[in-house]
C-alpha cells in the first residue's frame, strides 16, 4: 500500500524512511547477544538469524528452554521473535516464517509456546509438508510459477515424481526441497570465526566490579588452560566477550607475542587492557556472562626450566609477556624493533617493526653476541660514527653560511639558536633512488657531520647539487650525533 | 611454561646449588649489581653505577640533548653487555621534538639495535606506568624513559616508586629529562649531561663522542664533574680528564651565550 493511502486511512500515521544499513547493523548487535547460546550464528538478512544450537542445548534445559529463554530475554529488550528449533536450517527457516499458517500446523508434532516452535527429530517432513512452497526460500517468480502450475504446498512437490519438476522448474528447486528435508547438507556459515577453544560462565546476577570480571577471567583462562594443555597448544589471539545484561556485548582482543597459556598472565593482559579502556567498557547494569576464547591458538611445547632460574628461555619468555602487556595497554603498535632494510636513504633505512611480529633472538651473553655485533657494522671512515643516534622525523630546514657553496657550513641556525662550527667532515652523497622520482624528491642530498664549538654534533645536508640541479640549495638538519 | 609459583622441593634444590656454585644462587636483598664507568668515576659511585635503581640525566641545555641520550643509550650499551636488552619510552611529544632512535646509528655507537626495543606512549604519565613494569622485568638490562620538557609527572613519588620497582628487577632506569630541573627526586644519581668539543682525528674531522658529565647529586658519595669519551668499538668509557680539566671548560666563554639562548 503506498504511504499517501495509508496516510489517508489513518493521518497520525508515524512514517520514517527504511534505513537498511541501520537494520542490518542492529540485526548484527542482536547476533552478536545470540553468541551467549551458541558460537556458531549466523546472519539471515533482512531479519533472521541462524543459530547451530547442535551440543549446546542441554546448556539451557533442552531446546524448548532455550528457544523460551531466548524469546524472553529479546522481548524485554523489545524484540517480537519467532523461534522455530528443527533438525534442518530449511525447515527451521520455514517453521519460523511459515509455521502459523493456522490448521497446517500438526498439534501433536510440534510443540508450540508462544512464539516458540519446536520440531521433533525426525518428523521434519511432516512439518513441512502443509508449508506453502513459498517456505522453500525459493524466489518469488518460481513461486508463482508454481502457483500458476498449481503447486501450492510443500506436499503437492514432494509427491510429485522429481525429473519433470526439475526440469520445469530448475534444479535449484529441488536442491532446495532436499536441504529443507535434511537429504543433502546445507552448510551455516558463522558469523564470526569459530574459537579454537573458549569457557564461559554465567551469572544469576550480573557482576558489575572489576575484580570479579578480572577473578571470572582468570578462572575461564584456568579452564582454558586445561583444554590447551591437552592439545599441547598456546593462545596467540584471545578475546573476551562481556555480555552486558541489557544486551550490549563488549569485546576485547589482543594476540600475544608468544603462545600463552598461563592463567595469571591472561588476568594480567586484561587488567592492563581494562584500566587502559576505563569508560570504553561500561559495566551498566553488570554482565550476566563472560566468555573467554582463544581465537588463534600455537604449537607450544613445555620448556625445561633451569633449575637455577633465570636462564635465556625464561627471558625470554618474560620479556615476550612485558611486550604482551604493553601492548595490551598501548598497543601492539607502540611497541616497535628497528629493522634495517634495503636502502640507502636514511629515513627509509631503519624501520620501526611491531615488537610480536619481529621475533628477536635473546642471546645468551656469549663473547660472539660481540663480535657479530661488530661485524654489523659498517665500515667508518672517522673516529666518530658516521650515522646520528637520533633522526628527526623529518629533516628540519635551517639557515645556513657555507664559505664555497660545494663546502660545508660555517655557522647555522637551528630551532632559532646560532651554532658556529667548529669541526665538518663530509660530503657523504646521497642521491634518491630513481623510483622515488615520481614523489618529487629528486634533488641529492650532500650530508655533513658538523661539530658546533659547544660540542653538539649533527647531521646536517644541502639539498640539491649546485648549479647542476638548483641554484638556491637549501639546507636541513637531520640528525643528532651522540 | 610459567616459573610463577616454583615448589619448596625446587627452592630447596636451588639453595644446595647456590652453595656449590654461589654464582647460581638468588640474589639476596641488597646485595646488588654495579657496572663499572671509567676509574675515576667509579671510585666516586662507590665502584660504579648502581643496577636495580633509578638514575636520572637532563641535557644542560636544548642543543646537549643528543649528549644526554648517547650517554644514556652508551651506558644502556655498558648493561646490555651481560645479555639483557633495552627498552626506550618515549612521548610522542618527546620523539617528534628530539628524533626517534636511528638504527644505524645505535649500531655505529655500539648497542646493538636488535636488542633495543621501543615504546611510544601518549602521555607521561604512561611513560612512567610502562616503566614501572618494565623494571621488573628480569630480561632488560636497560629502561630508559625520555620525558620532555622538565617531565614534572616524575616527581618525589613517582622517582621513589620507580626506584622501589627497579630494585626488584636486574636492570637499572634512567630518566632522560630533556631539561635539568629543581625537582626533588629519588633517584640514585643525578647527571646532567653536556656534549664536550671532541678531540679532532689526524685529518681534522670529528673525533669519538665525547661528553661533559656533571655529577649532581649522588645518594652515596660526592659529585663530580668529569669529560669522558665514549669508545664505541671497545664500548668502554675512556681517559675521564680530571675534573680540573673539566673546571676550565666550564667557563668557556661561549658557553653563556648557548644558555641564554637556549
Amino acid at each position: 500500500m503506498p504511504l499517501a493511502d495509508a496516510r489517508a486511512r489513518y493521518p497520525a500515521l508515524p512514517a520514517a524512511e527504511a534505513d537498511p544499513q541501520a537494520d542490518f547493523r542492529l540485526l548484527e548487535t542482536i547476533a552478536d547477544w545470540c553468541d551467549r547460546y551458541t558460537p556458531l550464528v549466523g546472519l539471515d538478512p533482512p531479519d533472521g538469524l541462524k543459530l547451530d544450537i547442535s551440543g549446546c542445548a542441554h546448556l539451557f534445559g533442552g531446546e524448548a528452554a532455550l528457544a523460551r529463554d531466548l524469546v524472553d530475554r529479546l522481548g524485554r529488550q523489545g524484540f517480537r521473535t519467532r523461534v522455530a528449533v528443527a533438525d534442518t536450517l530449511g525447515c527451521a527457516w520455514a517453521i519460523a516464517r511459515y509455521g502459523d499458517v493456522g490448521t497446517l500446523i500438526h498439534g501433536e508434532s510440534i510443540e508450540r509456546a508462544a512464539c516458540v516452535s519446536i520440531v521433533p527429530p525426525g518428523k521434519v517432513e511432516t512439518a513441512m509438508r502443509p508449508l506453502p512452497v513459498a517456505a522453500l526460500r525459493s524466489d518469488s517468480e518460481t513461486v508463482a510459477a508454481l502457483a500458476a502450475a498449481g503447486l501450492c504446498s510443500i506436499a503437492d512437490l514432494a509427491d510429485r515424481p522429481r525429473a519433470p519438476l526439475a526440469a520445469r522448474f530448475g534444479e535449484e528447486l529441488m536442491r532446495r526441497l532436499d536441504r529443507a528435508f535434511g537429504r543433502i547438507d546445507e552448510p551455516m556459515t558463522p558469523r564470526l570465526p569459530l574459537p579454537a577453544a573458549f569457557a564461559e560462565r554465567r551469572f544469576a546476577e550480573p557482576i558489575v566490579h572489576e575484580t570479579c570480571v578480572l577473578d571470572t577471567i582468570e578462572r575461564l583462562a584456568r579452564q582454558l588452560a586445561q583444554v590447551l594443555e591437552r592439545r599441547g597448544e598456546g593462545i596467540r589471539l584471545v578475546q573476551l566477550a562481556l555480555f552486558r545484561a541489557d544486551g550490549v556485548v563488549h569485546r576485547l582482543e589482543f594476540g600475544t607475542g608468544a603462545p600463552l597459556r598461563e592463567p595469571v598472565r591472561v588476568r594480567r593482559l586484561f587488567e592492563d587492557r581494562l584500566a587502559a579502556l576505563d569508560d570504553a567498557c561500561d559495566p551498566g547494569f553488570g554482565f550476566d556472562m563472560v566468555r573467554l576464547a582463544a581465537l588463534v591458538t600455537e604449537r607450544c611445547d613445555p620448556l625445561q626450566i633451569g633449575l637455577a632460574g633465570g636462564n635465556a628461555a625464561n627471558r625470554a619468555e618474560e620479556l615476550a609477556h612485558l611486550i604482551d602487556r604493553l601492548g595490551a595497554r598501548f598497543g601492539l603498535r607502540r611497541i616497535t624493533r628497528l629493522v634495517p632494510q634495503d636502502t640507502h636513504i636514511p629515513e627509509f633505512a631503519v624501520a620501526a617493526v611491531p615488537a610480536h611480529a619481529a621475533r628477536s633472538t635473546i642471546d645468551t651473553p656469549s663473547p660472539s653476541s660481540r663480535l657479530r655485533g661488530e661485524a654489523e657494522t659498517p665500515e667508518q671512515d672517522s673516529l666518530a660514527p658516521s650515522r646520528p643516534i637520533r633522526l628527526l622525523e623529518r629533516p628540519e630546514p635551517i639557515e645556513a653560511v657555507a664559505e664555497v657553496p660545494d663546502g660545508p657550513p660555517v655557522r647555522f641556525r637551528w630551532r632559532r639558536v646560532l651554532h658556529e662550527v667548529a669541526h665538518a667532515e663530509g660530503p657523504e652523497r646521497i642521491a634518491m633512488e630513481w623510483w622515488r622520482d615520481a614523489e618529487g624528491r629528486t634533488l641529492t642530498r650532500d650530508y655533513f657531520r658538523v661539530e658546533s664549538k659547544l660540542g653538539a654534533r649533527v647531521w646536517l645536508y644541502r639539498e640539491g647539487l649546485y648549479g647542476r640541479e638548483t641554484d638556491r640549495p637549501r639546507w636541513y638538519l637531520h640528525g643528532l650525533f651522540a | 611454561m610459567g616459573t610463577a609459583a616454583p615448589s619448596p622441593r625446587i627452592q630447596h634444590l636451588r639453595q644446595t646449588l647456590a652453595e656449590i656454585d654461589p654464582s647460581l644462587g638468588p640474589r639476596l636483598a641488597g646485595e646488588e649489581r654495579l657496572l663499572a664507568l671509567a676509574a675515576p668515576i667509579d671510585a666516586v659511585l662507590g665502584g660504579g653505577l648502581a643496577c636495580g635503581a633509578l638514575h636520572e640525566l637532563a641535557a644542560t641545555a636544548p642543543a646537549h640533548l643528543a649528549a644526554a641520550s648517547g650517554f644514556a643509550l652508551a651506558l644502556a650499551a655498558l648493561a646490555g653487555e651481560s645479555g639483557g636488552q633495552t627498552l626506550w619510552i618515549a612521548t610522542d611529544f618527546a620523539t617528534a621534538e628530539g628524533g626517534g632512535p636511528y638504527g644505524s646509528g645505535l649500531d655505529l655507537l655500539g648497542l646493538a639495535s636488535t636488542r633495543l626495543l621501543l615504546l611510544r606512549v601518549p602521555r607521561a604519565i604512561d611513560a612512567l606506568w610502562a616503566m614501572e613494569e618494565a623494571l621488573r622485568c628480569r630480561a632488560l638490562a636497560c629502561v630508559i624513559v625520555e620525558l620532555s620538557g622538565e617531565g614534572e609527572v616524575a616527581d618525589l613519588t613517582a622517582t621513589r616508586r620507580l626506584s622501589l620497582a627497579a630494585r626488584e628487577g636486574t636492570g637499572f632506569g634512567l630518566l632522560l629529562r630533556h631539561h635539568a630541573v629543581a625537582l626533588p627526586s629519588a633517584a640514585a644519581t643525578r647527571w646532567d649531561v653536556a656534549a664536550a668539543l671532541s678531540e679532532p682525528d689526524a685529518f681534522g674531522g670529528l673525533g669519538r663522542p665525547r661528553f661533559d658529565l656533571f655529577l649532581r647529586r649522588n645518594r652515596r658519595g660526592s659529585s663530580g664533574r668529569w669529560i669522558v669519551t665514549w669508545d664505541p668499538h671497545e664500548r668502554a668509557f675512556c681517559a675521564a680528564l680530571s675534573v680540573a680539566v673539566a673546571e676550565t671548560s666550564l667557563h668557556r666563554s661561549d658557553r653563556a651565550p648557548l644558555a641564554r639562548t637556549g
